[in-house]
């Protein structure tokens, strides 16, 4: 197998000077040099297609050694600090998927820990995505991916009642304008049976008319036919991923931000711990959820057995006043699709349950994992999937895909580490498949616990609710003015935009995983998420923060450490400091 | 619930709301004032640079001056309702406001005709397309202004600033007088966006560059600004590859345009000018609402505080005519404008009115050596004037005497 690869790679790339090797378990490993990173790319996809390949480690590069993140600081200020828990599991990571798993683990009596090297959950691909709740229609039949998204996005409906979040079941349309393109709209389809979506079916023009009024709004009456998909659900995913920390927490898991995970410590084999920023965490079992970093945890573990290429994605938010073209999550096709990135086509043109229109995200290859930069190139791309005006925008950013070069995700109790799960490779639609992905580590705990004569015991004193914090600007007059004539700060409007009060602030303070700094107010309030994006209210917030945790105004910080918002006093003040 | 009445209810307690609560309460009307911060006199409690009330007071007051100017007649003539800290939150079409606060709690306000004074807000980096990272330290220019002014903190110590309209340029002298290196100050357009009084005075006395037709286009730092990129602009103001430049700097102003806080009006169902980005308003300030007025930047964003101020007045002599059934609408005819016109208020007269002296406020859309505004009707000229270097930062205040049925002309050729 091996030699036909290298031969094929001969063929392929003649410049790249790359040598390669597999291990018994069919591990693939790449390394070398080649001219660009799409190359560097291209040839871990082509190398993950070969037969017998289980994943590919590819450590090639472009332009001199890609820029490794060192460790080191982090390994010294471990030791340093010494243990500083000693818990049953370590979680790594505070993205969807890490704060899933803890939340669903805590219906145990287990110490569960997870370490966070963000100020808060939610931090990365999680807050950077565009909330869809994929059907599952849009996945290889037969991966992981598919299995698991299907039955993540049923298990929605369960998380949404406990969680008390918005989900909104708005449903997904494929819609064509020209009867050639019905053989792809029926294969589509066919795999969306194949993977077991809920309720799929193929449409007449007149019932797609129906199901969505946006066809008549803008004059579309030339529909073919179209794949209707009414299990398409929509989030807020930093919603979604507060709401299971917040239960979590108050079912006795314990969050330790701040934390980089630098070494993964091995007794005989087995896991021991790990070496954070923060100190050392003593654990059992390891569950690495570390989104575009989880091949390096998984490599500290002794496993190194996948490599994340980040595929970044840049949305567009705009203004409210902008409603969505369609009702539904639709989209009319009226030519075959030509795709950018093989791998990803990207979002479309989407609404949040808040109401914001959001355009993308883009999908382009990368070589770093912190380059959350948006290009004009992607944004254009983003903006394109619709007919909407750039003087609608609000924000624009970019979030980063976890992506391996199976293009499917790895979830696994390590062969080769006993007690280190992976959980990598956790692109889209890692968000949908979140609640199945939690349950599957579960399962995986359950047995290995069942195997090492030490079973789970359930944690007695577990609730699975988590109610949602007062909304003000969700109430009626009579109730915004109880609520006003109970607590007056609920009627200091602080975020004018979105109608957000000091006291829905404050809540969000003393909530069971109290945010740190102003992103995360946002992010629990919606405070600085309207069209002035903070303008007016940023300089309230830092000072209800301050004022709060008592701490000065220069130390109050945008999204963590080194993102302070003040630098010093001004001349006045500091004058009038020294004369004091 | 509490339930207020007034006769004049006015949304916003800045310069436009000021003016209109005097000017209801001197037409003997109540009015009742609508703050949402614990004080009155809006956006120019943070303003403390000198320049306003030039043509009002024939001096030069700092903006808390201006404010408190008309503050202290507030409070000697008596008969104005002033509700501080708190935020209207819905007006509709039959006048009636919600509004709540800390102390006021939730309260109804049920009135005989409302006035918009509800001022602007600062485009962001967002919508000026600046593309790059989102570290700490881009902020809008009234941000800094308020945590420098007001707060008393510095947002950085290097900074960059991205247009050159009045607030950039105040900024920037404001930045340097604190110690806060500003590097220059970068316009994508070919020509200044402020007045050439605030050019002399707040870059040129403290030697910081002015760069035209150059945009910043993208943002650098993880963690905090560490440099942006600026760039020559092509006609359509976008980045032209190969121009770029990095400057390294720890903060980013924002000056790049106010857009009028119009989301009450639009809830109300006003009808607004896509040119002005304010409500249509008639010649007595009047909304497509009737008993609805507007004033100040929500209306057009003024050059002059004390045009904001007149336009208040405006309003409110409106208000009082609405209130004792002197305006009767028999429907409108548009202003037409011809030539250098970007935009005109009031942007409809009333068809039946006679003759009588009528405030406009226009701009040009590009700037002119020499021009000539002329207002005609029925091919009759009925005011002209010949107007040296006009350009768009300075607005054109003129009073015509205007009245009848046919449309007027407005030209600037």
């Amino acid at each position: 197998m091996l030699l036909q690869f290298e031969e094929l790679l001969r063929e392929v790339h003649p410049q790249a000077k790359i040598s390669c090797g597999i291990d018994a378990r069919g591990i693939l490993t790449l390394s070398g040099e080649c001219g660009n990173w799409d190359e560097v790319v291209g040839i871990g996809h082509l190398a993950a297609k070969q037969p017998g390949v289980k994943n590919v480690v590819n450590r090639l590069s472009a332009g001199g050694a890609p820029a490794k993140k060192d460790y080191s600081p982090h390994i010294a200020a471990g030791w340093q600090k010494g243990v500083i828990e000693d818990a049953d599991i370590l979680v790594i990571g505070a993205g969807i998927s890490g704060v899933g798993i803890a939340r669903t683990l805590s219906k145990y009596k287990l110490k569960v820990c997870v370490a966070e090297m963000a100020g808060d959950v939610s931090a990365g691909a999680t807050k950077a995505n565009n909330g869809n709740i994929h059907p599952g229609h849009a996945v290889k039949p037969g991966t992981l991916k598919a299995k698991l998204n299907v039955k993540g996005n049923r298990m929605y409906t369960q998380w949404a009642h406990e969680l008390d979040f918005d989900l909104i079941r708005c449903g997904a349309m494929g819609a064509i304008t020209d009867a050639k393109l019905m053989p792809a709209l029926k294969q589509a389809y066919g795999i969306a049976k194949l993977n077991g979506v809920d309720g799929a079916e193929i449409v007449s023009a007149e019932r797609a008319r129906e199901i969505d009024g946006g066809f008549a709004r803008l004059g579309i009456n030339d529909i073919a036919g179209a794949l209707w998909l009414p299990s398409m659900g929509l989030v807020e995913p930093y919603q979604v991923a507060v709401a299971l920390a917040e239960n979590a927490a108050a079912n006795g898991v314990k969050f330790i931000f701040g934390a980089t995970v630098a070494d993964i410590l091995r007794k005989n084999g087995k896991v021991s711990g790990a070496v954070t920023s923060k100190g050392i965490i003593n654990a059992k079992f390891i569950i690495n959820c570390a989104g575009v970093y989880a091949d390096e945890i998984s490599e500290m573990a002794g496993d190194p057995c996948y490599t994340i290429h980040p595929r970044k994605g840049v949305i567009a938010i705009l203004d409210k006043s902008r409603k969505p073209d369609f009702d539904c999550l639709t989209e009319v096709y009226s030519k075959p699709q030509a795709q950018k990135n093989p791998e990803s086509k990207g979002g479309g043109m989407c609404c949040t349950p808040e109401g914001n229109v959001l355009m993308g995200p883009s999908a382009t290859e990368v070589p770093d994992k912190d380059d959350l930069a948006v290009t004009r190139e992607d944004l254009d791309y983003a903006m394109g999937r619709g007919s909407v005006s750039y003087s609608d925008i609000i924000r624009i950013f970019a979030g980063e895909r976890p992506s391996d070069y199976m293009e499917d995700f790895l979830i696994e109790m390590s062969p080769v580490t006993e007690g280190f799960i992976n959980v990598g490779g956790i692109q889209s639609p890692g968000l949908a498949a979140a609640p199945a992905i939690a349950e599957m580590v579960e399962g995986i705990l359950k047995k290995a616990s069942d195997e090492s004569g030490a079973p789970l015991l359930p944690n007695e004193a577990y609730s699975p609710f988590r109610k949602r914090p007062v909304e003000f600007r969700r109430l009626s007059r009579q109730e915004q003015t109880a609520l006003i004539d109970k607590d007056p700060r609920y009627g200091n409007v602080i975020c004018r935009c979105e109608t957000i009060t000091e006291g829905e602030i404050l809540d969000a303070l003393n909530s069971p995983l109290p945010p740190m700094d102003i992103d995360g107010i946002k992010r629990r309030t919606r405070a600085g998420m309207g069209r002035c994006q903070g303008g007016f209210c940023q300089p309230r917030i830092l000072e209800i923060l301050a004022r709060e945790t008592g701490k000065p105004w220069e130390d109050i910080t945008l999204k963590g450490e080194g993102t302070n918002i003040l630098v010093s006093k001004n001349r006045l003040e500091a004058e009038t400091e020294a004369v004091r | 619930m509490k339930t207020i009445r007034t006769d004049i209810a006015i949304i916003g307690g800045g310069p436009a709301g000021l003016a209109a609560a005097l000017e209801a309460r001197r037409a003997g009307f109540q009015a009742t004032l609508i703050e949402r911060d614990a004080e009155l006199g809006g956006i120019l409690r943070q303003c403390i640079h000198d320049g306003f009330g030039i043509h009002r007071f024939k001096k030069r007051l700092s903006g808390n001056q201006y404010a408190q100017a008309f503050i202290d007649r507030i409070a000697l003539e008596g008969g104005i309702n002033a509700l501080l800290g708190t935020m209207a939150l819905e007006v509709s079409p039959d006048k009636k406001i919600y509004a709540c606060g800390k102390e006021s709690g939730m309260i109804e306000i049920i009135s005989g005709a409302v006035i918009l004074c509800m001022g602007c807000r600062e485009r962001t980096a967002h919508q000026a397309l600046i593309c790059g990272d989102r570290p700490a330290g881009v902020l809008t220019a009234g941000s800094v202004q308020r945590y420098i002014n007001i707060e008393g903190y510095l947002p950085g110590k290097t900074a960059v600033i991205l247009g050159s309209g009045d607030i950039g340029l105040i900024m920037a002298r404001r930045m340097a007088l604190e110690g806060i290196e500003v590097k220059g100050v970068y316009e994508a357009m070919p020509n200044p966006g402020g007045l050439s009084r605030n050019l002399v005075q707040c870059l040129d006395d403290f030697g910081i560059p002015l760069h035209l037709s150059k945009t910043v286009s993208c943002v650098h730092g993880r963690n905090r600004v560490s440099a942006v990129t600026v760039a020559d602009v092509d006609a359509s103001k976008n980045p032209i590859a190969g121009t770029e430049e990095i400057i390294p700097c720890d903060l980013l102003v924002l000056a790049v345009g106010l857009i009028p806080e119009n989301e009450l009006s639009l809830k109300a169902g006003v009808e607004l000018d896509p040119k002005t980005k304010g409500s249509v308003l008639n010649g007595d300030f009047m909304t497509s609402i009737p008993g609805i007025f507007a004033a100040g930047n929500v209306a057009a964003v003024f050059d002059l505080v004390d045009y904001v101020s007149l336009s208040g007045e405006m309003a409110a002599r409106g208000a009082a005519k609405y209130l004792r059934g002197e305006l009767r609408p028999n429907g409108y005819e548009p202003v037409k404008t011809i030539g250098n016109i970007s935009f005109i208020v009031p942007q409809r007269l009333s068809k039946e009115a006679t003759s009588c002296k009528q405030t406009f406020f226009l701009r040009v859309k590009e700037p002119q050596k020499t021009a000539k505004l002329r207002f005609t009707q029925d091919n009759k000229t009925l005011y002209s004037k010949r107007i040296e270097n006009p350009s768009p930062p300075e607005m054109i205040y003129v009073e015509v005497e205007a009245g009848g049925e046919s449309p007027i002309f407005a030209e600037i050729s």
